[in-house]
């Protein structure tokens, strides 16, 4: 269709017409900007013209206001080679003027004044003229728009200098034209608005309107502005289901007879028509079906998209058109022939999907998101044929149907393309375009397509197959899973009739998988039917029973289904025995989902806390059976593994993990509080990088964190499996076997002995009935762990600060653990030396009759007799062994026995504690268990020796320590003879209180008897003490507690005496005579004794020798007098003499040196020792 | 008006689903299923749309030769899914708009039951 900007000339025709192939031939050359108003934005716009002379009938119309912006001229030129400005004022200005004032009376602007200067006038003549001939015009016509004269030089005569004012021209004329646009496109809108508001007049014909605002629309499109010119058509298309849908609502519209049309053919839209306004230039002529007039409008639509690269926009148009003028159809009631609405259909859906697939990119998702629906439309438009033809498998047409199929066939028509191929055999554009791949197989046309399977049953199923598969996998391309199962739904059901199941299981499968994923029950269980149906075909045995079974549990089902199904399946599992063996590749498949069937209600372990090794574990499984009637399980497992406990790093940020568990249901989500814990841990992977020669550059810990999840998450996929994947390990489990399971809630209790020690989870549970295995996919609720231990048995000794020397309660507490105690079981008790123990009478008093076993009660008896049998008072009943009977001894039970230890009291005084043993053997260990014990001392006992000049004393000090006892019968025993020990205590002290704190002392005088020559007394000499003590509360019960001392010095050797004179008077500073004196009072060894002056130096000065030797020998007294001088005033003490043994050196050649050793203390005695000198001042020396 | 109106849980699961017509509920159901592949598409996110400004309401999913399956998802990704028979031309955007509305507040009172377990599957009273 011929719709270029018309351009009129007048004037100088034929001048004009020599021009015109070249101006016209120039325009298009470039393209211009068009500043368009509105504030709609700027296009650079490439322009085609076509001339005509000047016709006042045209601007008639326009001033009528009927003319369409498509025939409407656009500029009219007046071509004049005026030259000479007298000519000019003769004749031309009288034109143009006479033209110009037409132009006016139609209000018509748009006009232009072309000069063509044919002679050069500047060369001509030599001289410049006043005023040209354009100035002249200018002058006359265009004072305001100068731009509209324009002058040109003859192209024809001046082929070289013309170039520039030619090019001129074009551009102007350019200009112009889309000026004139601007205008003409706001008034034709305008008129148009006005015409679209008589819209309800009478008389209005909506086809008129139609070809008004479409000339516009056609005007956009040449001017390249295809948005703007499918708006145009897209107001149309509005406007027209408007009125449409109106007349559903009782309004009548005359002018829609036009479209009342009987649909005698159907031809669909064809996006690659050769003649583009074939259908319109129809629609122009006469009356068209609305089958006609929606598809041209739709084509239109189409090509603009395509024109403007949108062409997915035409597929997500594609099935709004279909739907909304099916719906039109029937809202004008049209009678349409069966099967000609959907062949419409088809040829439109899969002339939409060429298209599209010729302009699809391949990552263009889109394009695939609006495609997929249209396969599955062009599909289920193909099934309802085949259905009405009897082209369906199984099918053979009648004779009626094969008339039908005529009908259609005739009726769905032939593509214009071919059409056109066949008018013009040139080479087809469109034919190339479409091989565009190389190994693409052109695509027949759909019309040939839709022939084709309505030909015969084969071609309608290969046609159909290839539809559905297509849908199927457009529909997966662009992730619309649940869809495309919908498609394999019809495919699998359409391999039914075809009579191949097998192929339509895998569908069914899909479905069914997707279905139960998302708990579509009400239609799971029809798939399952549909899957039981194929399997029954297949004789595929135990696919059949297991469906059927699965049948016999969908509760969405009516009862009598499921009964039906249950018997199906009772029949069906009872030849499987044979089936099973005869296929053992096939491992697993006869395992089923559990869940399907059962329901895990509860899992309680009966059991008390915590289950002992080698125990019996109770649970209590509470299990409702989905099947109609009661069922037999050959065998229920429920296994369990060790329980994972969760990481510690969880444990820090339950905070976080609570937040994101909300969101997703249990299994997948990686959170601790819901989800099987070992999912929960973070994967963490060792990375290692090398440099370039191979060394270790860089070694890291890497974690994937887990992707933030999406608002919807697509889990079927991966979560739920149709048959169980895994088998947990059935190492451990409790079961039960041949256990009848009635419809509802069942209790059961499962049982096993509980072999291994640890903490167990349930994991997976299976239900064995005839051939097949139901396992559980998981535990539907986290059932807490239960604990297998095996508690070691103890035995511990129980104590208090222990004292020696009495009886101390210590009570052996044995808990048993898990230990299996034989009746006899015993501990043996070892003590270590000084230390026994028996069993305590007093504790076994006051418990035994509180105690609850009988066992105990028989034990403690026995302790009882024996206590009272032997004395009480008597420590006989203490040994170092003794063994502790266990009588029936359970395990976990604890047991205190009181025990009473008892240690001597240690002779000699101890720095901290006695240190004592237990040693305990007991029935479950081979080892010893050897006991620290300490005790502290009753009472410690000390010695002193006292000198009173030849007499010795020997003082005992028995110090109270912890307890509280008597003390009775102090006796002291020395063997040495000659040495006697008087005692001096009051015979009437028969008994001593003794407690912590108080110290009793008891005195010896030890005589010696004079020496005797040969034999000579011992340096030391060992004395013993001894006492009986006894506890307050027991006083009968008397312990004997000795104690050794060694005495040394128990003799006075040298007795020494010191005088001081003058003895009434003594001053200060005034020399005193010291007397000393030496008396040897024992016969003893030593001879040479040296005898030293110590005194303060601060209150004697010695003056001369303060030391000396004496010899003893053959004498018994010595006398040495010394001269001492008192320092200060006062009660001075007197000086103090040290005496020692001397031996002077050089008798012999080792020693050469004297040696002094001082005497002990106990063998001087000083007899003056303590005795204080009164020094007063000296009478004249001071003053 | 509406032949179908159904819940659908978070987890896609039916909480709920009633049909004018028994004989076609299974198809109907099956095309309230597919819808969830629409919606699906529709609530991915993407980065043009502004996450704030939140249209519960999804529009038309898709439609047929028959129906139109309309759909709105909460907040807390609970979906409804509205089959309308496409012959009923008089019907308008904003009165299945408003048809959601109300189910929303619906479904909204039944959650606030306190005997009603989030995800067990409603049942009209």
């Amino acid at each position: 269709m011929n719709a270029k900007p018309i351009i009129t000339y007048s004037g100088a025709g034929p001048l004009f017409r020599s021009l015109e192939a070249q101006i016209l031939n120039a325009i298009p050359l470039d393209t211009c900007e068009w500043r368009r108003t509105f504030h709609r934005p700027s296009k650079q716009v490439r322009l085609e013209v076509q001339t005509q002379p000047f016709n006042v009938n045209v601007l008639e119309k326009y001033k009528k206001g009927e003319w369409s912006i498509l025939e409407h001229p656009i500029l009219h030129i007046f071509v004049t080679e005026c030259n000479d400005l007298d000519t000019y004022k003769a004749s031309a200005h009288e034109e143009i003027k006479n033209w110009l004032k037409q132009l006016t009376s139609y209000g018509i602007s748009d006009w232009m004044i072309l000069l063509v200067e044919t002679l050069d006038v500047r060369k001509a003549k030599n001289l410049l003229p006043r005023t040209t001939v354009l100035d002249k015009i200018r002058q006359d016509f265009a004072t305001k728009n100068d731009d509209r004269c324009i002058s040109v030089l003859n192209p024809a005569k001046f082929e070289q200098k013309s170039a520039e004012s030619f090019r001129c021209l074009v551009q102007r004329i350019r200009f112009l034209i889309l000026a004139s646009y601007n205008r003409n496109i706001a008034k034709y809108e305008e008129l148009i608005r006005s015409r679209r508001e008589k819209r309800n007049h009478d008389g209005w014909d909506f086809r008129q309107y139609f070809f008004m605002q479409e000339d516009l629309a056609l005007i956009f499109e040449k001017l390249e502005l295809h948005t703007e010119a499918l708006i145009q058509y897209d107001e149309l298309d509005a406007m027209f289901s408007q009125f449409i849908t109106n007349t559903g609502f009782g309004e009548k519209q005359r002018w829609l007879e036009y479209f009342r049309q009987p649909l005698s053919s159907f031809h669909g839209i064809c996006l690659s028509r050769r003649d583009k306004f074939e259908i319109r230039n129809k629609i122009k002529e006469g009356p068209v079906s609305i089958l006609e007039f929606r598809n041209y409008l739709f084509e239109r639509q189409a090509h603009l998209l395509q024109q403007n690269n949108e062409t997915p926009e035409i597929a997500r148009r594609l099935l709004n058109f279909l739907f909304s003028t099916l719906r039109e159809i029937e809202l004008v009631k049209l009678d349409t022939p069966e099967g000609a609405l959907s062949c419409w259909e088809f040829v439109c859906a899969v002339e939409v999907l060429q298209t599209c697939e010729q302009a699809m990119e391949p990552n263009g998702m889109i394009c695939f998101q609006h495609c997929a629906p249209i396969w599955n439309l062009a599909k289920d438009k193909l099934y309802e044929l085949g259905k009405l033809c009897g082209l369906l498998p199984g099918f053979t047409p009648s004779s009626e149907q094969l008339h039908i199929v005529v009908q259609l066939s005739a009726g769905i028509g032939d593509t214009p393309l071919e059409q056109s191929q066949f008018l013009n055999p040139t080479p087809q554009i469109s034919e190339q375009k479409r091989d565009r791949s190389p190994n693409r197989r052109p695509k027949k046309p759909a019309t040939d397509q839709l022939k084709e399977a309505l030909g015969s049953n084969e071609a309608f199923q290969k046609l159909y197959l290839e539809l559905a598969e297509l849908a199927i996998s457009t529909y997966k391309h662009v992730t619309r899973l649940r869809s495309a199962r919908l498609v394999g739904l019809d495919l699998g059901n359409f391999y039914c009739a075809l009579n191949e199941p097998h192929k339509a299981v895998g569908f069914f499968t899909d479905l069914l998988r997707e279905l139960k994923a998302e708990n579509w029950h009400a239609l799971s269980s029809q798939t399952l039917l549909e899957l039981a149906n194929c399997y029954r075909k297949m004789g595929d045995s135990l696919a059949y029973t297991k469906t059927c079974s699965s049948i016999s549990c969908c509760q969405e089902l009516e009862m009598l289904v499921r009964s039906f199904y249950f018997d199906e399946f009772l029949k069906s599992v009872k030849t499987l025995t044979t089936s099973l063996s005869a296929q053992p590749s096939l491992e697993n498949a006869n395992y089923c989902v559990l869940e399907d069937h059962f329901r895990i209600c509860d899992i309680i372990v009966l059991n008390e806390e915590p289950i002992i090794q080698d125990d019996i574990i109770m649970v209590q499984l509470k299990l409702e059976s989905m099947y109609p009637r009661e069922v037999v399980a050959e065998s229920i497992q429920l296994s369990y593994e060790i329980h994972a406990s969760p990481l510690a790093s969880e444990a820090t940020v339950p905070n976080r993990a609570a937040l994101a568990s909300s969101s997703i249901d249990g299994k997948l989500s990686r959170i601790p509080t819901s989800s099987p814990l070992k999912e929960s841990r973070l994967k963490m992977s060792l990375r290692l990088d090398y440099k370039q020669d191979n060394t270790l550059d860089c070694a890291s810990v890497e974690c994937d964190v887990p992707k933030a999840k999406q608002p919807v998450r697509r889990t079927s996929s991966t979560k739920r499996k149709l048959s169980p994947s895994v088998q947990s390990d059935f190492t451990n489990f409790v079961a039960t076997e041949n256990v009848a399971i009635p419809p509802g809630y069942n209790i059961i209790e499962l049982k096993s002995k509980a072999t291994r020690v640890g903490t167990w989870d349930f994991k997976q549970m299976r239900i064995s009935i005839s051939q097949l295995e139901f396992f559980s996919e998981n535990i539907p609720f986290r059932a807490s762990p239960f604990v297998i231990t095996t508690k070691p048995a103890a035995a511990v000794l129980n104590f208090k600060n222990l004292i020696a020397g009495i009886e101390q309660p210590v009570r052996l507490i044995v808990s048993g653990g898990s230990f299996i105690f034989p009746t006899d079981a015993k501990i043996t008790l070892k003590c270590s030396k000084n230390l026994r123990i028996r069993m305590s009478c007093r504790s076994g008093e006051e418990n035994g009759d509180n105690l609850t076993y009988e066992s105990e009660g028989v034990l403690h008896e026995i302790v009882k007799d024996k206590v009272t049998t032997t004395a009480l008072e008597d420590d006989s009943t203490f040994a170092s062994v003794l063994q502790v009977p266990l009588q029936n001894f359970k395990s976990f039970e604890e047991r205190e026995i009181p025990l009473e230890v008892l240690t001597d009291l240690p002779g000699r005084k101890i720095s901290k504690h006695l240190e004592h043993y237990v040693t305990l053997t007991c029935p479950w260990s081979r080892n010893e268990l050897q006991i620290a014990i300490d005790f502290q001392p009753a009472l410690e006992a000390q010695c002193r020796l006292h000198t009173c000049g030849t007499q010795k004393f020997l003082h005992v000090v028995m110090k109270g320590l912890e307890a509280n006892l008597y003390l009775t019968e102090a006796k002291v025993k020395c063997d040495v003879s000659g040495v006697r020990l008087i005692d001096l205590n009051p015979p009437s002290q028969a008994r001593v209180q003794i407690y912590k704190g108080l110290t009793v002392s008891y005195l010896y005088e030890i005589q010696v008897e004079p020496l005797k020559a040969e034999v000579e007394l011992p340096a030391v000499i060992k004395v013993h003490f001894i006492t009986k003590y006894s506890t307050v509360e027991n006083p009968q019960l008397l312990r004997n507690y000795g104690c050794a001392f060694d005495l040394v010095d128990y003799t006075t050797l040298f007795k020494v005496q010191t005088q001081l004179e003058p003895n009434e008077l003594c001053r200060l500073r005034s020399v005193c005579n010291l007397n000393l004196k030496i008396t040897k009072v024992h016969e003893n060894p030593y001879v040479d004794l040296m005898y030293e002056v110590l005194s303060d130096q601060n209150l004697w000065a010695v003056c001369g020798r303060s030391a000396g030797v004496v010899s003893m020998k053959d004498v018994d007294c010595h006398s040495i007098s010394l001269d001492v001088m008192p320092l200060s005033t006062g009660f001075l003490p007197m000086p103090n003499i040290r005496l020692s043994r001397y031996t002077a050196g050089g008798k012999n050649k080792a020693d050469t040196h004297s040696k002094v050793h001082p005497f002990p203390q106990g063998q001087v005695y000083n007899s003056t020792k303590s005795m204080q000198i009164h020094v007063i001042a000296s009478s004249n020396g001071e003053q | 008006m509406a032949v179908c109106i159904s819940i659908i849980g978070k987890d896609n699961a039916p909480l709920y689903l009633t049909t004018t017509d028994l004989d076609k509920e299974l198809e109907l159901q099956y095309r309230v299923h597919a819808a969830l592949d629409v919606v699906e598409e529709k609530c991915q996110p993407v980065s043009k749309g502004t996450p704030d400004s939140k249209e519960l309401y999804l529009g038309l999913l898709y439609s047929t030769e028959t129906h139109k399956i309309y759909g709105f998802v909460t907040n807390t990704k609970i979906k409804f899914v509205i089959v309308v028979d496409s012959g009923n031309i008089a019907l308008r955007e904003n009165e299945v708009r408003a048809m959601f509305r109300n189910l929303h507040m619906l479904y909204t009172d039944a959650v606030c039951n306190p005997f009603y377990a989030p995800g067990e599957p409603l049942t009209s009273v």
